[in-house]
């Protein structure tokens, strides 16, 4: 399809965790475009060579036994994360390479001497893939719709997005995996069917129940758990080998990350083989070689139900979350006119027979679960640059949209399985006289509790006119987009004037940031297709012997020369040398959200001061300290007494929309600090890390002052500034019970918390009194 | 798609009365309407408003096309949601503004369901207070009596109606 001449294509890009894939889409045809190899998937595998090229695909799948340390995988499971989330803190244990903390508790890989966001890993491989594309359409490739699994958040649906544009992309759309699968099955042939799309991909899972009306795909409801995936069955068979060797020869092969790496091969090959086999035969010779110089081998056969007994649980896990999608769909397993199985691990005969039984009927066949969903991607990514517009997708959040309110919980705005794109607004007021600044924390996830579900960010509003507490109306709209990104935005209800806006917390990379990365171009450093014969050769016969080392590379895996790139550059993240010792954390730390991010800040002169009082608390304290230092010093007037927001002021000049982490983590701890002091009996919601911060604010006695000191006496003003943190629920409590009467929160507790911001409901909130019995 | 030109006029047309629609209005269904009829209207919308359709729509057409298809996706999830639904239906008839928050039609619908259980007015309240707390020590004579002194300022509240029923049951 390369001969003619198409003035502006635009690809669909299934960005997997463990594969991806390319396709294209013109008319009715739809190509799924091969590497140089001939391969249709593409592993997603980074490999950083010593002379600072980057490899991705099976040529660099081919070097984790050999340079396991400079060899990145898996890195969707780590995408939109917080350092602090659990799902980083299980890779950093499982991973062979390095896994630190960037600013802002944001995750890098730590691959020679270089840092690298994971938006930066995810563009490697979508690189690879654009180059791919280019090759087989013969022309420039720059538009392109990416899929997502359902159930990321909004996190991780702008780091995807934001891998993108350093690829050099132009992201059409985020789409569902599932809506995009569902899309490749039923385009262009009328169909009138209820179907469930079950996509167990590397490391996430997802189902979506949809009703497809000729062009029109209506997702009805949507689920998943981004925590388990076809890695999860490998881990199973590597805990299993890895026991058995340490029960019988003493020696945990976990340790080495050589041997783990070999495990892993061996593992995810055992995996294969009962797609088609009733039975593997694990030989991994030379697996280690003990300290008394003696070499080990690992041969062990396992059969069909000892791996079923190894995964089942897993399996069941998957149909738990297709009950609640069912029961969210209000459809029954019946209903169904056909199930879609996506993903490589479904072509397991276990998980096939488990979902045939399930959802009472056979999968559809015709449907390749590796490459439907790129295929879908395509069709949709055709859509935008094509005159026709041929399907219609109708998609929804999968994941709740709340706020936090008083006592560690959140207020749902938007719940999932809503329709997308929506908008919702609530009013918020402020809680004290005087008060400048509205705080709001984000939250996606369906608990009551703000710390079970994921952070999205910390929304700042300011720039209204200060009035009596109460008296200041903040509207603020909460909008869902179709790629599923939430925007918040607000205005003064008095001048209807948009309100300043900063996000303080978010795991994503900063506009400034993403400049940086951009300009640092490390996709330019992708090698495509002109791989060396050697590795092509490795690539071509896949890890089907993993056992042989195929590829004599990398024999000093440990070299470490710098990269030519890397050392030219006037390190734009630097490497945090000062911030080296403190990323060898433990778990402790890790809850704390203490150290590590402060890599950049103190490299910075700036906050060199601050620095020797933060390491003094950095065991109790949260690293968001530091920023605020820095941002006190750097205006070169302190702040006024009068004026408590001019340090706001100051800084939303140049960093409100364009740089908004900087502005708002001042007042995150700046708050914490003096709620402690003054009333530490209060319940405070900050969560995760920020609680543990409390916590250990209250048993230090000098951290209050310290920080006081640092600010020159302006605690009082950033009481003010900040209020408190969370936003209190101003409503008669029967109208948050839910039908089934739980317990509500206490409105006794608003008048404990002189908050930054109240939650105006529209509903009247003083005719019907608050029932004073409650249980 | 469309002629750009009528489907710019139209998108305008439409976001200058966005806000003066009620949800039925915005997608042409009747009140009374089947949910499946909501669902086509739904479609039918989403043909001439799906962000997809309009993507190339710029400045300020394009942020109306932006609002409409939020919109919709707000009408349609109050009109297929029955809890949603009554309580949206009883503030049109009531002549208030013609958008609910979800989350607002959905604590008005639980607002509803507790009022229904727990009472409405403050007499029947305390009356079914009263009723639970001597059930609570098992005193079913007391817990009969003021449910039905509770009836008598709310005889149609079923829920009351039914606890009476099966305190009355026990009793015998």
């Amino acid at each position: 399809m390369a001969e003619s001449e198409i003035a502006d294509v635009a690809v669909g890009i299934d960005l997997g965790t463990s594969n991806s894939c390319v396709s294209f889409a013109r008319g009715s045809e739809i190509e799924v475009l091969s590497n140089a190899y001939g391969e249709n998937t593409t592993a997603s595998v980074v490999n950083l060579g010593a002379d600072g090229s980057i490899t991705v695909g099976n040529a660099a799948k081919a070097n984790i036994i050999h340079d396991p340390t400079n060899t990145i995988y898996s890195a969707k499971r780590l995408i939109g994360r917080y350092f602090f989330s659990e799902e980083v803190k299980k890779a950093r244990a499982i991973c062979s390479y390095e896994i630190i903390e960037g600013e802002s508790h944001s995750v890098r890989i730590k691959v020679r001497e270089e840092n690298f966001s994971l938006p930066e890993v995810g563009a490697m491989v979508l690189r690879e893939l654009k180059s791919i594309a280019e090759a087989k359409l013969g022309q420039q490739v720059d538009k392109a719709v990416i899929t997502v699994p359902a159930y990321f958040n909004d996190n991780q649906r702008q780091a995807t997005r934001d891998a993108g544009r350093i690829a050099g992309l132009e992201v059409l759309r985020i789409l569902n995996e599932p809506t995009a699968a569902a899309l490749a099955y039923g385009f262009g042939r009328n169909l009138q069917q209820k179907v469930a799309v079950y996509d167990l991909g590397g490391g996430t899972f997802d189902i979506s129940v949809l009703e497809i009306g000729n062009d029109v795909f209506e997702v009805l409801s949507s689920s998943g758990d981004t925590f388990l995936g076809g890695d999860d069955f490998d881990d199973r068979v590597i805990d299993l080998l890895a026991d058995e060797f340490q029960a019988s020869q003493n020696i945990n092969l976990r340790n080495d990350p050589y041997a783990l790496e070999k495990l892993k091969v061996a593992a995810e090959d055992c995996k294969k083989a009962f797609s088609v086999e009733d039975e593997a035969e694990i030989r991994i010779p030379d697996v280690i070689t003990a300290p008394d110089g003696t070499s080990h081998s690992i041969e062990r056969r396992i059969d069909k139900t000892e791996f079923w007994s190894l995964v089942q649980d897993l399996v069941m896990r998957t149909l738990k979350v297709c009950d609640e999608a069912l029961q969210a769909a209000n459809v029954v397993a019946r209903d169904l006119d056909g199930v879609i199985l996506v993903g490589g691990p479904t072509r397991l005969p276990a998980i096939r027979e488990a979902v045939a039984e399930y959802f009472q009927q056979e999968p559809r066949d015709g449907v390749d679960p590796d490459e439907v969903v790129a295929k879908g991607a395509a069709i949709h990514a055709a859509s935008f640059v094509e005159e026709d517009t041929d399907a219609y997708l109708l998609d929804v959040t999968p994941l709740s949209l709340q706020v936090g309110v008083a006592g560690g919980l959140c207020e749902p705005i938007i719940e999932r399985n809503t329709p997308v794109p929506i908008e919702q607004s609530r009013s918020f007021t402020t809680a004290r006289d005087g008060q400048k600044l509205v705080k709001i924390k984000v939250y996606q996830g369906e608990s009551r509790e703000a710390s079970d579900n994921a952070l999205l960010g910390q929304f700042e509003f300011s720039g209204f006119e200060p009035a009596k507490r109460g008296q200041v109306a903040i509207d603020v709209a909460f909008q869902i987009n179709t790629d599923g990104i939430v925007n918040v935005m607000a205005s003064d209800r008095a001048t209807g004037q948009q309100a300043s806006t900063s996000i303080t917390l978010s795991s994503g990379l900063s506009q400034t940031e993403l400049e940086r990365i951009e300009q640092r171009g490390v996709t330019e450093r992708v090698r495509t297709e002109t791989a060396p014969a050697e590795a092509a050769a490795a690539a071509v016969g896949t890890p089907a012997s993993p056992a042989e080392p195929a590829v004599p590379l990398a024999d000093e895996p440990e070299l470490p020369k710098m990269p030519p790139a890397a050392a030219a550059e006037p390190a734009p993240t630097p490497a945090p040398d000062l911030a080296q010792d403190e990323l060898e954390i433990d778990e402790e730390d890790l809850i704390d959200g203490a150290t590590p991010s402060l890599e950049e800040d103190l490299a910075e002169p700036i906050a060199a001061v601050a620095s020797a009082e933060v390491d003094a608390l950095e065991a109790e304290e949260d690293d968001a300290i530091v920023p605020m230092v820095e941002e006190l010093d750097a205006s070169t007037p302190p702040p006024g007494d009068d004026e408590p927001d001019s340090l706001f002021g100051d800084g939303s000049a140049d960093l409100t929309e364009e740089d908004p982490e900087v502005v708002l983590q001042p007042t995150l701890d700046a708050v914490s600090t003096e709620e402690v002091n003054t009333r530490p009996e209060v319940e405070i919601d900050l969560d995760l890390e920020c609680e543990t911060r409390v916590e250990a604010a209250q048993t230090h006695p000098t951290f209050g002052g310290a920080a006081s000191d640092e600010l020159g006496g302006e605690d009082s003003e950033i009481v003010d500034l900040v209020g408190g943190v969370d936003v209190v629920r101003l409503e008669p409590e029967e109208g948050q019970a839910d039908g089934d009467g739980e317990p509500e929160l206490d409105l006794g507790s608003i008048e404990e918390l002189d908050d930054s911001a109240i939650l105006l409901d529209d509903a009247p909130t003083d005719d019907s009194e608050p029932d004073p019995d409650t249980h | 798609m469309r002629s750009n030109a009528t489907q710019t006029s139209e998108i305008s047309a439409l976001a200058r009365i966005l806000d003066e629609l009620d949800y039925y209005e915005l997608l042409q269904v009747e009140r009374g309407a089947e949910v499946s009829a909501i669902k086509r209207a739904y479609h039918q919308s989403s043909r001439s408003f799906h962000p997809d359709v309009n993507r190339h729509l710029k400045g300020d057409v394009g942020e109306a096309a932006r609002r409409i298809a939020m919109r919709i996706s707000e009408a349609y999830s109050v009109l297929r949601d029955p809890r949603r639904r009554r309580a949206y239906d009883q503030r049109l008839d009531a002549g208030r503004e013609v958008r609910i928050q979800l989350a607002e039609a959905r604590s008005e619908a639980g607002r509803e369901a507790v009022q229904q259980r727990a009472g409405r007015t403050p007499q029947g309240r305390q009356f079914f207070k009263l009723a639970e707390a001597a059930l609570a020590r098992q005193d079913l004579v007391s817990a009969a009596n003021n449910l039905q002194t509770a009836l008598t300022f709310e005889p149609d509240n079923q829920s009351f109606q039914q606890m009476l029923g099966e305190v009355r049951a026990k009793l015998r």
